[in-house]
């Protein structure tokens, strides 16, 4: 990268579009640059950093609606959140550790760009179910709009889901809006001991067909759970299933003791207060127990049901530390880093039961060798690529960013 | 609108003969056929199309849109025939594909809690196959509309504010494109991280893109206990500040509607009940039993704190549907006031909390316009339907619900609204596109003409022409 440009003001953003454009020059699309090591490595000629494109410009509490400048904060729209009793109820995850980028969670636009979320997806899904319109330039140079405030709006199609998990590929946002939800007055875990994932994955299954309005459902491995700063979770020696009920106190304390209930046949039932479950969900966001080892970190998605299934087929061969989240539908697996990062070996597990598999830390040269993102079919990577080209007919926008 | 200049597409002898290969007996240029599949139930006049076509399987609808590609002849996919702004119409004539045929559920994956449908399954009839499953899909729109056409709309229902819309309900598509390529877009795995979210692009397209053949759906748990309530204010902003404060509570409320006191009186005509005409909100609660009547509690406090009247409520089934019957009679109450009538839905959408005023505003433009307009909101989401009843014998009738529509969709805008949150652009919206978008229609269009080149997918639709 020879230089980076830095706007002031979206029209700026606009100048520095024409500006790549006219001189056939690409840009890798920055906001505080913490997930520079997701995806494939940046290729771009020059930066854009959007750093001072930044902060609230309204927010609606009682709408329960915010809009922001692309590159505000996660750090600033948390407090002012906070400040509310109010939160992103998609739970973004902070990776700024995880991928040796400092403490911070980056910007709203890097969350929104990179579809982030956090355990809460399966109840509340993901970035992209929570932005409700943006204004962005294309790589076209030509600014537009999409959305507005509201939460239902079916006039034509949907950019902000396009927008979303884009990497910066299509458009550069430079304001976002998007939901939020107030934060329940109490959270609960429930925790079912049991060493055997297959029994852990089957009460996840439960205690989610339930009507118990489960909000989060982990299983880690006896490995995984001693790496907890949640004694309740470390001290137990052993794997556990974790579920969280959020809501009303009595409504919570009666739902924790009906999947207690429910739950007894899996094995030994505990349960965590609000601030273990507050602590012991965010290491689970933030994929907390592989920050240190120096892993290659897959993030596998497979249908619930196959999870435990996937798994082990994949430790079978490979040597690594696993746990899953999204009732099974996720799994978070360390391997020894190797060349290949075991691709081939982890999208064949794959093969069959409609998953896909990102790498989501690795060295750049392995980024840059390894498909990150899970191959796409070719119909389907035509119609991608007609898609990139009507926002971006040029490529000027994070040149090779999605593989 | 400029529908008329564009030619209508050719359609030989030959084309027929070539599509009978495909279909065989399942085809029809039978007049009654064609005008079915080119009108809706609206005000919308009828473009009837040149040929409709049964097709059976995804391979089929592939083969024969190659065929319309080849020829440049259009394709308009049609599900029930229940959209409402003219999605159906063939403007240019051309190939209606009735996908109602295509009605198999693929299969269900309890487990999982998700099932795969063919687009020509409908919403009523996928619950009834769920029934012993414990699990149910929730997107209902009034009509008994098919899952294909839902995902091409974007549905949504009376449970939006709990379990979403459309867009929140479908995990994955297959979708014949316009050159006839069988994409599959999605997987059945929770979260896609694997290039653009193109099964979103095509929730909402309204058949512009490609024809949905098939349809992974996210299932839900049915809860175990339910209970409903009704209650009347003496305001609307008392009506609508209730709302607010609920939500803000985060009472994950199943539904919550608002009939407005027209509204209230036309179904007391019909249902023959004494309803307060007042405005009325009509609530429903999902959940474990304890959690049931601890949210209708708490509400029960915020709305008596609003001006609330008589708080009625019940968990038990029977009382439950008697509290609802004003809210699920609606529509035949409102085609009862006026019999013969033909109606026009409008379907604004505006912040929730410039919602009393937009009600207010658009209720003296009704009693000024001298229509009869009963409304109904779907006000979690600040979404309101007027329903203009359209007086057959009077001329100008179509005209004046226009100059109506027309000065509540600017106000909506103005407000930060949308004019359509649930029923789509179609034709009936389409001049109101660069208003609400700007520059985002260019971008609609450029997808559009990367996807769709010839413009032969549902043309004249979502897109008004330049």
């Amino acid at each position: 990268m020879s230089e980076t440009y830095k706007p002031d003001t979206p029209e700026q953003v606009l100048d520095a579009l024409k500006w790549a454009l006219a001189e056939e020059q690409t840009l890798d699309v920055l906001g505080h640059a913490t997930k520079r090591g997701f995806g494939k490595p940046a290729s771009g000629h020059n930066g854009l950093d959007l750093s001072s494109l930044s902060g609230i410009s309204l927010y609606e509490p009682g709408e329960l609606v915010m809009s922001a400048a692309a590159a505000t904060p996660m750090s600033e729209i948390q407090a002012t959140l906070d400040e509310q009793n109010q939160r992103l109820a998609f739970e973004p995850p902070n990776f700024g550790p995880l991928l040796e980028s400092g403490p911070e969670a980056g910007t709203i636009g890097g969350v929104l760009a990179c579809n982030l979320a956090g355990p809460r997806r399966i109840s509340a899904g993901s970035a992209r179910d929570h932005i409700l319109g943006f204004r962005a330039v294309s790589g076209r140079g030509e600014v537009f709009k999409s959305g507005g405030r509201v939460v239902k709006n079916v006039t034509g199609f949907d950019l902000s889901k396009l927008l979303a998990g884009s990497f910066g590929t299509l458009a550069v946002m430079t304001d976002v809006t998007f939901k939020v939800l107030p934060v329940p007055e109490k959270s609960r875990t429930v925790l079912v001991r049991t060493e055997d994932q297959a029994k852990g994955v089957a009460a996840m299954r439960d205690a989610l067909h339930s009507s118990h309005e489960v909000s989060a459902a982990a299983y880690l491995p006896a490995d995984i759970a001693a790496l907890s700063d949640v004694s309740y979770v470390s001290a137990g020696k052993g794997g556990l299933c974790a579920l969280r009920v959020e809501g009303p106190g009595p409504s919570v304390e009666y739902r924790t003791g009906a999947l207690r209930q429910l739950l007894a046949g899996y094995g030994e039932t505990d349960e965590l207060h609000t601030t273990n479950t507050n602590a012991l969900w965010r290491e689970i966001r933030d994929v907390a127990y592989f920050v240190s080892g120096g892993e290659q970190l897959w993030r596998l998605s497979v249908p619930p049901a196959d999870g435990a299934r996937v798994l082990q087929k994949i430790t079978e061969s490979i040597c690594g530390r696993a746990f899953l989240d999204w009732g099974g539908g996720l799994i978070w697996l360390a391997i020894t880093a190797r060349d290949d990062a075991a691709h081939q070996e982890i999208r064949e597990a794959l093969d069959g039961i409609g998953g896909h598999a990102t790498l989501i830390r690795a060295s750049e040269d392995v980024r840059a060798r390894v498909p990150v993102f899970q191959p796409q079919p070719q119909a389907l990577a035509e119609l991608s690529a007609r898609v990139k080209d009507s926002f971006d007919p040029k490529g000027i926008l994070c040149p090779g960013r999605m593989g | 609108m400029n529908l008329a200049s564009a030619s209508r597409a050719l359609v030989s002898e030959d084309f027929i003969e070539d599509l009978r290969a495909i279909v065989g007996d399942r085809l029809s240029t039978g007049a009654s056929v064609c005008e079915q599949h080119g009108q809706d139930l609206t005000y919308h006049p009828a473009a009837p199309p040149d040929v409709v076509v049964f097709a059976t399987s995804t391979e089929e609808v592939s083969r024969i849109v190659k065929l319309c590609a080849a020829a440049n002849v259009p394709v308009i996919p049609y599900g029930a025939g229940t959209s409402l702004e003219g999605h159906l119409a063939a403007l240019r004539g051309g190939v209606s594909i009735d996908l109602s045929q295509m009605n198999e559920v693929v299969s269900v994956n309890a487990d999982d809690m998700d099932v795969i449908v063919q687009a020509g399954v409908t919403r009523k009839q996928l619950n009834q196959h769920l029934h012993n499953t414990g699990l149910f899909f929730p997107v209902d729109p009034g009509a008994d509309a098919t899952l294909g056409g839902m995902v091409a709309t974007r549905a949504s229902g009376t449970n939006a504010v709990r379990y979403g819309t459309m867009r929140e309900n479908v995990l994955a598509l297959t979708v014949v494109m316009a050159d006839g390529r069988i994409v599959h877009t999605g997987s059945r795995a929770r979260k896609s991280s694997t290039g653009y979210d193109l099964t979103h692009l095509m929730v909402g397209s309204e058949g512009t893109l490609g024809v949905v053949t098939e349809v992974t759906l996210k299932l839900h748990g049915i809860a175990e206990a339910i209970s409903a309530a009704v209650v009347p204010f003496e305001t609307l902003e008392g009506a609508v500040n209730s709302v607010i404060q609920t939500i803000q509570c985060g009472v994950p409320i199943a539904r919550i509607e608002l009939l407005d006191e027209v509204q209230v009186m036309a179904s007391n005509l019909y249902s023959k009940t004494d309803n307060p005409e007042q405005p009325t909100l009509f609530l429903e609660f999902n959940g474990s039993e304890a959690s049931v009547r601890e949210q209708t509690e708490l509400v029960r406090d915020i709305c008596d704190e609003n001006g609330g009247g008589e708080f009625r409520w019940s968990i038990r089934h029977e009382e439950r549907e008697k509290l609802w019957e004003a809210r699920h009679n609606a529509a035949y109450a409102n085609m009862a006031l006026r019999p013969g009538c033909k109606i026009m839905v409008t379907d604004a959408c505006v912040p929730i909390s410039k919602l009393a005023t937009c009600l207010l505003e658009t209720r003296r433009d009704i009693d000024e316009s001298g229509m009869l307009a009963p409304i109904v909101g779907h006000v979690g989401d600040g979404n309101f339907h007027l329903t203009i009843l359209l007086d057959p014998e009077d001329d100008n009738a179509i005209t004046r619900a226009h100059a109506l529509n027309d000065r509540m969709i600017r106000r909506v805008l103005e407000m930060g609204g949308t004019c359509s949150g649930e029923h789509g652009v179609g034709v009936g919206k389409m001049e109101y596109m660069e208003d609400e978008h700007g520059e985002g229609v260019a971008v609609m269009r450029q997808i559009k003409q990367a996807l769709d080149p010839q413009n032969i997918m549902n043309p004249g639709k979502i897109l008004p022409a330049r």
